[in-house]
């Protein structure tokens, strides 16, 4: 009641000089958001002028987040309302291409550029209407990249024709940024932390911007737990806490010590226990090195005692969570643990629940995992008695676990913990949408299982958590900055040593790749090439014959339809799947035409046009069913191969005249295989730099962004699979063409090796790379392998062989050179 | 009504049962329709699927890996387990012994070598194991020349041919090693741990399991497993030949889908396997019967496997979360940063 009233009136005195002459572009009223029985936010109210710059602050959990996502339409408010320019708008038609409509747009914190894709590209991806599909489009989004960069950034020196992944993260970030600010029509832009990742000068630069375009009638929503920033830029300021508004009002009325005590300091909704004394001095953990450098002294964890990871998200709690868990590797002797640990998760979903399985066994595997593997699975006492422990109904023991909500699963995985009887606890963030009644109960018995001689680690999103730990580690910047202990302990104190040393040091962690690492890339990448090299120099060296006209004619030209195959393989690829059925396919389209086509052609045609729908259609079902490409395309490789075989038992049939002669044709000095592949290379090539090549290579980088760009997954896909159809298909007519005759097993081969060139020409496995020079080197080099052992007077026994062994190679040689940032 | 509804829940938990119905119709229809099919035919679909059950096994061990591992060298190694064998026993029972272990050698070097590029190397299951497959075809290809003579060692022969009472000796073999699979899956530690693994690999981790083990020893098991299948599909058939190996890639995988064993990984049902396996023949010898060519046995075959998929599908978008977050098992911080900002309300 009497924060309302304080609002109300913090509203009416800030009211009268900003909102006065200024056009409102959005309003918030009223929302609600409940999450079961938490209330995330509550009631809050937002308007939003032309020209404000409103800095919206708060501590983790505050509410700003869900907030932002009900006014970019992301998700709707369970009560609220909002409006556009004094026009209401229902929420039930309010989603995120409306919002985007309506002039709203937002960066989000974890980037959503397609790395695999030049800055440019990026910038079409966000407004594709405008663009052409006419020649020099790729040059317009680029000069356009590089205004809208420059406008925000003077002198970035990002080159708007650069791939994404090789930008810094904080280059990324301007990226984005100027996107979002690029956008025609566009009123609102939110910056979710826009600054965590640039150093001091470009964030001077944005706030410059910002400032600029603010006076020019665009609206900001700037976040940021850096305060200064705030009060620096910010027209007016929003601060939340516990989903409410705790207090609104003009920028110039703030400071840095009012907004952190607005954020902090809830009373106590925690469970604080009496400091017991440790009951026994034994140090389970120790960490020490450059983690500590700041407190100038290690620390130890003892038994019986729960020590808190506080600081601002991603300063570097989880890490520590994780090193501690796995010791050693990364930070040399930073940390090193004396007992077992175990660990509790609160993203349960993807770290925690083993989703198949009952209560029960999921709790049991915590002390299955440390038992001989070989061992019997005995009874299952020991996990009835820890989860009854934690007042889980023991008849849902039975049930499957995910049918219990958050609460209890995370009950769950702490009895898992409790049986694998770890001294060593470390949880990471496990309160995580548990809702009140659930949340008391856990830290109790968190509370009872630290009393029972065991050390717990806790990182939690929640200030308030820490109020329940005996000593709290304060983070910033991947280090320990404050250890606060007992009394010391308060929500104001963890806050303002988060916030104190929130300095810029995470914009120098940037890329430190070795010199090393980068020239095994680059060999890789130059495999196909050197490969080819190689391989026709040693055969034109053995037999001069190869170099003239005929020679490599009769050598390229059975390597054309693998050069085929291999580009339909890669588009595939690009889409992070692997067709098994790529090479029957060409194999029927072979029998196909040498047969229907032969003897009928309207029929043959349309049965071709048949057949390369069904194999787009494959790619629908697919995408629709979320099924494994693997082994629906084996499965349709025998669908292809039956109805070669029905078609034509026996290899036979002939080829239609009109179908030979585009390979019986001669330029007299260019081998005409040369001439074909070439062109092949070239129509891959102009695919791939279409607005629609962008589109698929985007969508095998980075689905989550491409949706949220608006782009529909299932069109794509089809799409997808019919360009990879219809080149299939092509090798296919090629096969009949080039052996004036059709076998059904002709092209099988093809498969696994279209495999090996797209390796070979660089594409990723994990799909969004497109390297078709590459590709097409690749596949000539592997189709000649056979020819060069022939030269060598190699048994062509061993073909297979040096293909297989060209392939772990590559892939060995791959896997070493990749980037390892991420290591655990 | 309700009992119905009883037997959906118990089916859901045991979707053996699906592929063993799917057999009894088959069978009834054709005892029925036509007057050749007996109860001795039917023992010789089972001698034939048999060979195709042990297989099976194997994959469903890497199939139950996770993140969509297949094994694709099970046909190459059964092709070449088949001429080593010709190559070391020479027909000889004296030299029996050392051809079994010959099989179990060769099955054990090709699963160490699929484990060090999946789990080693990171390299994706299908890529690893169809590299290792070219090897191997090069191999069988020099075997081959090498072989002194079609002879099989009687013994051996005896085994994969024979009869006990009317019942197939490979028949005994398999329902054994079916019987035998169950247990390990259901009773032991390692069956737990595999299922653990296959379900989420990030939580399996974080649960203090050791993955890369795991994962190397269902690779392993699947090639020994096809390794020996090769030397007694190669007694079976008194001899060997070149692709002799290769229908059983592909039925492979379609008995361990058909049989209820999840593609996603996590779940595994060896008795799936075997009903899925003798279905599976079922089908083809049906297709015999009724006259259908050749090419429409295969038709039919891929047809099976993609329904059966696209049916199962479902189980798998509600599966589909904790499956892609095993694709952030390499980067877990990054990853779940990423997820904690996009999934959780502030």
């Amino acid at each position: 009641m009497s924060h309302i009233a304080v609002v109300a009136q913090d509203i009416a005195t800030a009211a009268a000089p900003s909102s006065a002459a200024r056009p409102s572009v959005v309003s918030l009223s009223g929302i609600t958001k409940s999450f079961g029985p938490t209330l995330a936010n509550a009631g809050i109210d937002l308007s939003v002028g032309a020209g404000d710059v409103i800095g919206l602050v708060g501590g983790n959990g505050a509410g700003k987040s869900t907030l932002m996502r009900i006014l970019c339409g992301s998700m709707w408010p369970t009560l609220g309302s909002i409006s556009f320019a004094g026009e209401d708008v229902a929420f039930s038609g309010y989603d995120t291409g409306e919002a985007q409509r309506r002039g709203i747009r937002m960066v989000h914190q974890e980037l959503s550029l397609c790395a695999n894709l030049s800055v440019a590209e990026n910038f079409f991806l966000e407004t594709p209407s405008d663009s052409a599909s006419r020649p020099g489009w790729r040059a317009l989004y680029s000069t356009r990249a590089r205004a809208a960069l420059d406008a925000v950034f003077p002198g970035n020196g990002i080159d708007t024709d650069a791939e994404v992944g090789h930008l810094t993260i904080a280059e990324r970030q301007m990226v984005e940024i100027a996107r979002a600010a690029a956008t025609p029509g566009v009123k609102l832009i939110v910056l979710d932390e826009p600054t965590s990742s640039l150093d001091l000068d470009r964030s001077k630069q944005l706030r410059a911007f910002i400032r600029e375009r603010a006076k020019a009638g665009l609206a900001f929503i700037f976040i940021s737990h850096k305060l200064q920033e705030i009060i620096d830029i910010a027209t007016e300021v929003v601060v939340l806490r516990n989903g409410r508004t705790a207090w609104q009002g003009r920028a110039a009325e703030a400071s840095i010590g009012k907004l952190v005590q607005l954020m902090g300091g809830d009373a106590n909704p925690v469970h604080q226990h009496a400091v017991a004394a440790a009951s026994s001095e034994d140090v389970l953990v120790r960490l020490s090195g450059p983690l500590t450098a700041e407190l100038g002294r290690d620390i130890d964890i003892m038994r019986g005692e729960i020590v808190g990871l506080a600081g601002l998200e991603g300063s570097g709690q989880k890490e520590l969570l994780h090193a501690i868990f796995i010791p050693g590797r990364k930070q040399h002797g930073a940390v090193t643990r004396h007992a077992d640990a175990g660990f509790i998760s609160g993203d349960r979903q993807k770290e925690g629940v083993f989703p198949l399985w009952s209560v029960l066994s999921n709790i049991s595997i915590g002390a299955l995992a440390r038992r001989p593997a070989l061992g019997v699975v005995s009874d299952r006492d020991t996990a009835s008695r820890a989860a009854s422990r934690l007042r889980l109904d023991d008849r849902r023991f039975q049930s499957n676990i995910t049918e219990l909500s958050g609460g209890n699963q995370q009950k769950a995985l702490v009895a898992r913990a409790l049986v694998a009887d770890t001294p060593v606890i470390l949880l990471d963030d496990p309160t995580r949408g548990v809702d009140i009644a659930t949340k008391q109960d856990f830290y109790r018995l968190c509370n009872e299982v630290a009393r029972g001689g065991r050390a717990l680690v806790w990182h939690t999103t929640e200030d308030a958590e820490l109020l329940a730990c005996d000593r709290v580690l304060v983070f910033s910047g991947g280090r320990i900055v404050k250890e606060l202990a007992g009394e010391a302990i308060t929500e104001q104190a963890i806050v303002g040593a988060s916030f104190a040393q929130s300095t810029d040091r995470q914009a120098s962690t940037t890329r430190n790749r070795t010199a090393a690492a980068r020239l095994g890339r680059r060999l890789v990448n130059a495999a196909p090439f050197i490969g080819l090299a190689a391989v026709l120099a040693i055969m034109i060296a053995i037999n001069p014959a190869v170099a003239s006209t005929f020679g490599l004619d009769l050598l390229l030209m059975p390597a054309l339809s693998l050069v085929l195959v291999t580009a339909a393989q890669m588009f595939i690829v690009g889409g992070s799947e692997i067709d098994l059925g790529v090479g029957a396919f060409a194999g029927l389209v072979s029998v196909l035409s040498a047969t229907l086509l032969y003897d009928q052609p309207w029929l043959g045609a349309l049965a071709l046009a048949a057949a390369v729908a069904a194999y787009a259609g494959l790619g629908g079902v697919i995408q629709a069913r979320k099924i494994p490409a693997i082994v629906v395309t084996l499965g349709a490789s025998f669908i292809w191969m039956g109805i070669g075989y029905a078609l034509q038992p026996t290899p036979g049939g002939a080829s239609p005249d009109w179908l030979s002669a585009p390979f019986n044709w001669s330029l007299g000095f260019v081998p005409t295989s040369i001439v074909l592949i070439a062109a092949v290379a070239l129509i891959v090539l102009v695919i791939d730099r279409l607005p629609l090549g962008v589109v698929l290579r985007g969508f095998g980088n980075n689905p989550a962004a491409m949706i949220r760009s608006g782009w529909s997954p299932p069109r794509y896909a089809l799409v997808r699979y019919l360009i990879a159809g219809l080149f299939a298909a092509a090798a296919g007519l090629s096969l009949t063409a080039i052996n004036t005759a059709s076998d059904i097993n002709s092209g099988n081969s093809y498969t696994l090796l279209s495999v090996a060139a797209v390796v070979m020409g660089g594409c990723s496995l994990l799909g969004g790379i497109i390297s078709p020079v590459g590709a097409v080197a690749g596949a000539v080099t592997l189709s000649l392998i056979g020819a060069l052992l022939g030269t060598l007077s190699v048994s062509s026994d061993y073909n297979a062989a040096t293909q297989g062994l060209i392939l772990i190679a590559l892939l060995t040689l791959r896997s070493l050179t990749a980037d390892r940032r991420s290591e655990p | 009504m309700n009992a119905l509804a009883g037997f959906g829940i118990w089916a859901q938990r045991n979707r053996w049962i699906w592929s063993a119905i799917g057999v009894l119709v088959l069978w009834l229809v054709l005892s029925v329709v036509t007057s050749r099919f007996s109860l001795s035919s039917l023992s010789g679909v089972i001698l034939s699927a048999s060979f195709l059950t042990v297989v099976g096994i194997g994959q469903m061990f890497v199939v139950t890996t996770g993140r969509g591992n297949i094994d694709l060298s099970v046909a190459s190694v059964i092709t070449l387990s088949a001429f080593v064998a010709l190559l070391t026993v020479k027909g000889q029972d004296a030299n029996l012994a050392i051809g079994v272990l010959a099989a179990i050698l060769l099955g054990l070097a090709v699963g160490a070598l699929n484990s060090l590029l999946v789990v080693g190397l990171g390299i994706p299951a299908i890529i690893a194991t169809l590299a290792t497959g070219y090897v191997l075809a090069t191999a069988t290809l020099l075997s081959n020349r090498a072989i002194p003579g079609f002879a099989v060692s009687p013994a051996l022969k005896d085994l994969a041919t024979g009869r006990i009472s009317g019942v197939p000796i490979m028949a005994i073999i398999a329902i054994i090693g079916v019987a035998a699979t169950a247990f390990v899956l259901r009773y032991t530690v390692f069956g737990q741990l595999l299922s653990a693994v296959g379900q989420n690999r990030a939580a399996a981790r974080l649960a203090g399991i050791r993955n890369g083990p795991i994962i190397a020893s269902a690779f392993v098991i699947s090639s020994v497993l096809a390794s020996l299948d090769g030397l007694l599909l190669g007694a079976y058939i008194g001899g060997a030949f070149l692709e002799m190996g290769q229908p059983y890639l592909l039925q492979s995988i379609a008995a361990v889908v058909l049989g209820g064993t999840l593609i996603f990984g996590g779940s595994a049902t060896a008795l799936g396997t075997l009903f899925a396996s003798i279905l599976l023949i079922l089908i083809v010898t049906t297709m015999q019967i009724i006259g259908l060519p050749p090419g429409a046995q295969d038709i039919v075959q891929g047809i099976v496997v993609i329904f059966v998929l696209a049916l199962a599908g479902r189980q798998a978008l509600a599966r589909r979360a904790s499956v892609e977050l095993a694709d952030g098992d390499k980067d877990p911080m990054a990853n779940t940063e990423a997820h904690a900002a996009a999934a959780r309300p502030e």
